[in-house]
């Protein structure tokens, strides 16, 4: 294989072209982008007709008609022909003088933000312990860690809504404790919030295991040589490198809360609590308002995308820091 | 005008669309100066499509459906070998041991399949998917179902048991002449509460809606139906007004004024589970369904009679009936087991041991209250969960709304339950 | 060893907050730690263990125990796992599913990834952000937009609903499972393995099948456990998209049930069987893990953090 060593160009004559590479050898600074393109064909392909056109046929639906003798809205896929008038209903929900839907805005944003941060807080230090000290025992640790992804997620909330009654085993043991017995499932902000990082935690302690799981031990003991302290060492030379898992672990736990709403209706059942999720929810089930459900899903997923072309930048910045 | 009329949550006041006769008393000048709104047909008039001459069954509307281009079945045939009857339904609403006697007796097999709402199960239906018997059919569905020729007419040859249901169900008002459908459950909406832990009774008070369900010291233990009409009819007899179909956007808007005052004050819960979390004793006051309460024996913890449990109905009958029907589709592939089938759940002794299962009274002149509790199948401290004929006739039905009197009850009730 | 670092820690850069009062063994075992995480598993575990317990309840209740059976599993003769075709119906919908739904999008996903990685560029990375977005999707959304392709758009029209366009809807869902999973995996493996084999004379399909793929053959398996157990988890998409009976698996009509009526600890006794039979597919995948990379591997342990992908 030979290349040409080009005689230091001028910078006004153009650059002579590359040598095409030799077909089916892999030429190392020429890869033959065709193979690479036609193995992810077929994902794009699939993205692009069970993906991109059911967003195109929600944007129809928003904008759409009902039909009142089916009770079905009527989708209506040319674009001159679309009203705006869930739009303004919508934007009037949320803004206007009967906004209903603003406070519920809010609670989403509340609760979704306690929830990761709390979660955040417990899964750390026991992927941290789980990656770091367990040892012999950590098979054990991680059948019994990924062992909640094997029953249903409902039936582990109906166990837990018969834990939480107020008659139920929780409320004795917190009343042994002397903490009396909370009404958990009276409709309570914090009951929603624990059943959010219930949901969502498993999946956060995996990433963050497997990231944390990474960190070569010889860092920290070079960070301890270097004369730190435990809490240090930490500081400056654990939390650094988990930064990559934290933000991973955060897009895949924050970003579909947002979208939840069984949590809510399951343990709470009340309107105080509503998140974004109920609300588009009870309106796609709805069906003279099914057009603004599609329209506030679409707006709520706009509200998703600045945050995730944040984690995709960071990602390619960490990445081309990697290689 | 009332003096509730108007109020907004912000705190404002809007001028209600003006009736004809106060228009013609304030004179058109002041009319139109008072601003009253555009009426919401306006607004929606690009946004809805479809039939707009569609008849409301009423008690004093009967609607006899058409039958053209819909033909029944034909006199004498057997009933199909071999087959697999598809039967759709609510969830957990026929006896599975009922549903296996027949399989039995007609040599075929039987498959359920299930839908969570009406609204659902319309939709799928009109999607193309195919049954051979519709359970649980509300009344106020029948109107759509007809005009999109889902359901066909039934022919009575097949269904002698009807002579075994109430006789009002020969010629109903939704149905003159019992051409699509046959009666399923017939059941009332009331309050249950827990006599142990709550000392108020509904009997004593003048309007128990309101004053039931107005109690702050129960903070956080009271819930209502998780219902668009069901709810916002109790705010509507809250208010001591008990035309439960009505159009009128005041009236309306009060309502969810009213809820939403309710919630304010009590962290009002929304949920269907009233009949576990009533016996469980995790709600004390819950809206109610008949059905629900009356199989609340099941469902007590151990050691907890079942007469703590109470259940409330308007001693004068002015309170929501209905009833729930049972259908055959057009697409059915085996419309004559569909008929036997409808036929069979009219049967008295089917009739109980379906009670049994899920609670729910049906409209058989033979199951009186007193034969349902020596059966033990109804706790003799909830016959008041039983239907008697004359509640029947005189109750209050939430009927079929107008497309968009439909839509304002909708919106108020999304605002009510998904958002404060 | 702790002798040196001992010295370390009261001289020297970085010590300023540092005081050994006492003989304190920096690298001792953290109880404060491993009691912290027994907490977690147990507040995570806790609901399981009671869910499956109930399952063997006599009675019809869910919250009062009255004693221990089976009939639920094959005693009742009307309302049982055993008995009740529609329960029967479930289970083999809810395994179709998965095996079906695995085999797609773990291939289809993976391919993605590879071919995204290696092609750079912005239009890669506009489907790279596609793909990512079609995670952060809420569910339900997604859900109704298919039930209205499936029945009403022209030209998907024909699919309508069922067994197809549940699979067509649960690879479209999972697929970001693998496309991120390896994704994430390629940027921390490096080009070097794939220079090396070609500097060797591979061609890219040697390279893949050789190289590649037995490197990334952790996050393959991780991405496809998440995948199969997510299908029997999703009732979102599949609720809209089942057509009758046949086609509503466990997840399903454990999710209405839970909403409509109450068939009792017959629920819990499907989800046993549920997480028996995912159990059963994690050991079937641990055991064919170690029969691929035999030869490869010391011990369990090992397996089981290669697994994981922390290697």
């Amino acid at each position: 294989m030979t290349t040409q060593a080009p005689p230091q160009p001028p910078a006004t004559s153009p650059a002579p072209p590359p040598k095409p590479a030799p077909r089916g050898k892999y030429t190392g600074a020429e890869p033959n982008k065709l193979f690479w393109i036609l193995l992810a064909a077929p994902g794009i392909i699939w993205l692009v007709i069970l993906f991109v056109v059911p967003f195109y046929a929600v944007l129809a639906i928003g904008e759409g008609k009902l039909n009142t003798q089916t009770h079905a809205p009527v989708a209506v896929y040319n674009p001159f022909g679309w009203s705006s008038a869930n739009l303004s209903n919508v934007l009037h929900d949320i803004f206007g003088a009967q906004a209903f839907v603003g406070p519920t805005v809010l609670t989403t944003i509340w609760y979704v933000a306690a929830a990761s941060i709390l979660s955040l807080l417990i899964a750390y230090p026991a992927a941290y312990f789980v990656a770091r000290f367990a040892g012999r025992r950590k098979g054990l640790f991680l059948v019994l860690l990924v062992a909640p992804f094997w029953i249903s997620y409902m039936m582990r909330m109906l166990a837990w809504i018969d834990l939480l009654q107020t008659n139920g085993y929780v409320n004795k043991v917190w009343s042994f404790i002397g903490l009396g017995s909370p009404n958990w499932l009276g409709g309570h902000s914090y009951t929603v919030i624990l059943g959010l990082v219930y949901g969502y935690i498993p999946y956060l302690i995996l990433v963050l295991y497997a990231g944390l799981d990474r960190i070569d031990p010889s860092l920290l003991e070079a960070g301890r040589d270097l004369g730190l302290s435990r809490v240090s060492t930490f500081w400056r030379v654990t939390l650094p490198l988990s930064r990559q898992p934290i933000l991973t672990g955060m897009l895949i736990t924050v970003l579909p809360m947002l979208g939840d709403f069984y949590t809510n209706q399951l343990l709470s059942g009340a309107p105080a609590t509503a998140m974004i999720g109920n609300v588009i929810q009870g309106q796609l089930t709805t069906p003279f308002a099914a057009g603004q459900g599609a329209i506030l899903s679409l707006i709520v997923l706009l509200v998703l995308i600045g945050p995730m072309i944040y984690y995709v930048v960071a990602t390619n910045r960490t990445s081309q820091a990697a290689s | 005008m009332h003096p509730r009329e108007g109020w907004q949550p912000d705190g404002t006041r809007r001028v209600p669309d003006l009736s004809r006769r106060q228009a013609l008393k304030r004179g058109l000048a002041a009319t139109i100066l008072a601003g009253g709104g555009a009426s919401l047909l306006d607004a929606c008039a690009p946004y809805l499509v479809g039939p707009t001459n569609v008849p409301l069954p009423r008690p004093t509307n009967p609607v006899r459906w058409p039958t053209t281009d819909n033909a029944k079945i034909a006199d004498g045939l057997q009933p199909e070998t071999g087959a697999t009857l598809q039967v759709y339904n609510w969830v957990a609403y026929i006896n599975q041991a009922v549903v296996n006697s027949f399989a039995k007796k007609y040599n075929c097999k039987v498959q359920i399949t299930t839908f969570n709402t009406m609204d659902e199960a319309l939709s799928k239906l009109n999607s193309g998917l195919k049954f051979d018997v519709f359970m649980g059919v509300t009344v106020d569905t029948l109107g759509p179902l007809i005009a999109s020729k889902l359901i066909q007419p039934l022919n009575h040859r097949y269904i002698p048991n009807i002579t075994q249901a109430w006789p009002d169900f020969t010629n109903p008002f939704y149905d003159q002449g019992w051409q699509y459908t046959v009666p399923y459950t017939i059941y009332t909406t009331g309050i249950a509460w827990r006599k142990d832990l709550v000392d108020l009774n509904p009997y004593a008070m003048r309007n128990p809606w309101r004053e039931m369900f107005f109690q702050p010291r129960y903070r956080g233990k009271i819930a209502i139906l998780d219902d668009y009409r069901e709810s916002p009819s109790l705010a509507l007899m809250m208010n001591n007004i008990y035309n439960l179909n009505t159009t009128s956007r005041v009236q309306i808007d009060l309502a969810r004024q009213t809820l939403q005052d309710l919630d304010k004050a009590v962290n009002l819960r929304i949920d269907n589970n009233d009949y576990t979390e009533v016996p469980t004793g995790q709600t004390w006051i819950h809206h109610a369904w008949s059905g629900d309460m009356a199989a609340a024996a099941s469902y007590m913890p151990k050691g907890v009679n079942v007469d703590v449990v109470g259940y409330w109905f308007p001693t004068d009958g002015k309170g929501p009936i209905a009833n729930d029907t049972n259908t055959v589709l057009r697409s059915a592939s085996n419309p004559v087991l569909a008929h036997l089938f409808v036929n069979y759940l009219m049967d008295e002794n089917v009739a109980l041991n379906n009670i049994s299962y899920n609670g729910y009274m049906q409209p058989i002149t033979a199951i009186t209250p007193e034969v349902l509790v020596k059966e033990q199948i109804l706790p003799r401290s909830l016959t008041s969960t039983a239907v008697l004929p004359e509640d029947f006739r005189r109750g209050l039905g939430e009927l079929q709304l107008p497309a968009d009197a439909d839509a304002l009850w909708q919106q108020a009730w999304l605002v009510v339950s998904e958002g404060m | 060893m702790t002798g040196t670092l001992l010295k370390a820690k009261t001289s020297g850069p970085g010590t300023a907050g540092t005081r050994p009062r006492l003989f304190r063994n920096p690298w001792r075992h953290p109880w404060f730690l491993e009691g912290f995480t027994w907490l977690y598993l147990v507040w995570s575990l806790a609901p399981i263990v009671v869910a499956v317990l109930f399952s063997f309840n006599n009675g019809k209740s869910q919250s009062a125990f009255q004693g221990l059976s089976v009939r639920w599993y094959w005693g009742d003769k009307v309302n049982s796992i055993w008995y009740n075709p529609q329960l029967h119906s479930a289970i083999f919908q809810t395994l179709k599913l998965s095996a079906l739904t695995t085999l797609i999008a773990v291939p289809v996903g993976v391919a993605f990834a590879l071919g995204i990685n290696k092609w750079r560029g912005k239009i890669p990375g506009g489907f790279n952000f596609l793909m990512i977005l079609s995670f952060v999707v809420p569910e339900l959304i997604f859900g109704v937009a298919l039930y209205f392709i499936f029945t009403q758009m022209p030209g998907l029209r024909g699919v309508g609903l069922g067994t197809l366009a549940e699979v067509l809807g649960l690879v479209s869902w999972n697929l970001s499972w693998p496309a991120i999973i390896v994704q994430a995996r390629l940027v921390t493996i490096g080009k070097q393995y794939e220079e090396a084999s070609a500097d060797l004379g591979c061609t890219h399909m040697q390279t893949l099948r050789r190289v590649m793929l037995p490197l990334l053959m952790p996050a393959i398996f991780a991405s496809a456990i998440l995948v199969f157990s997510g299908v029997i988890d999703d009732f979102v998409v599949v609720d809209l998209l089942s057509s009758n009976g046949s086609t509503q698996p466990m997840s399903v009509i454990i999710y209405s049930t839970v909403h409509g009526g109450n068939n009792g600890p017959a629920l819990n006794a499907l989800a046993t069987v549920m997480l028996l039979m995912s159990f059963i597919v994690a050991l079937l995948g641990f055991a064919g893990y170690r029969l691929m990379t035999r030869g490869q591997r010391i011990d369990n342990r090992q397996t089981l953090t290669a697994i994981t992908g922390s290697d």
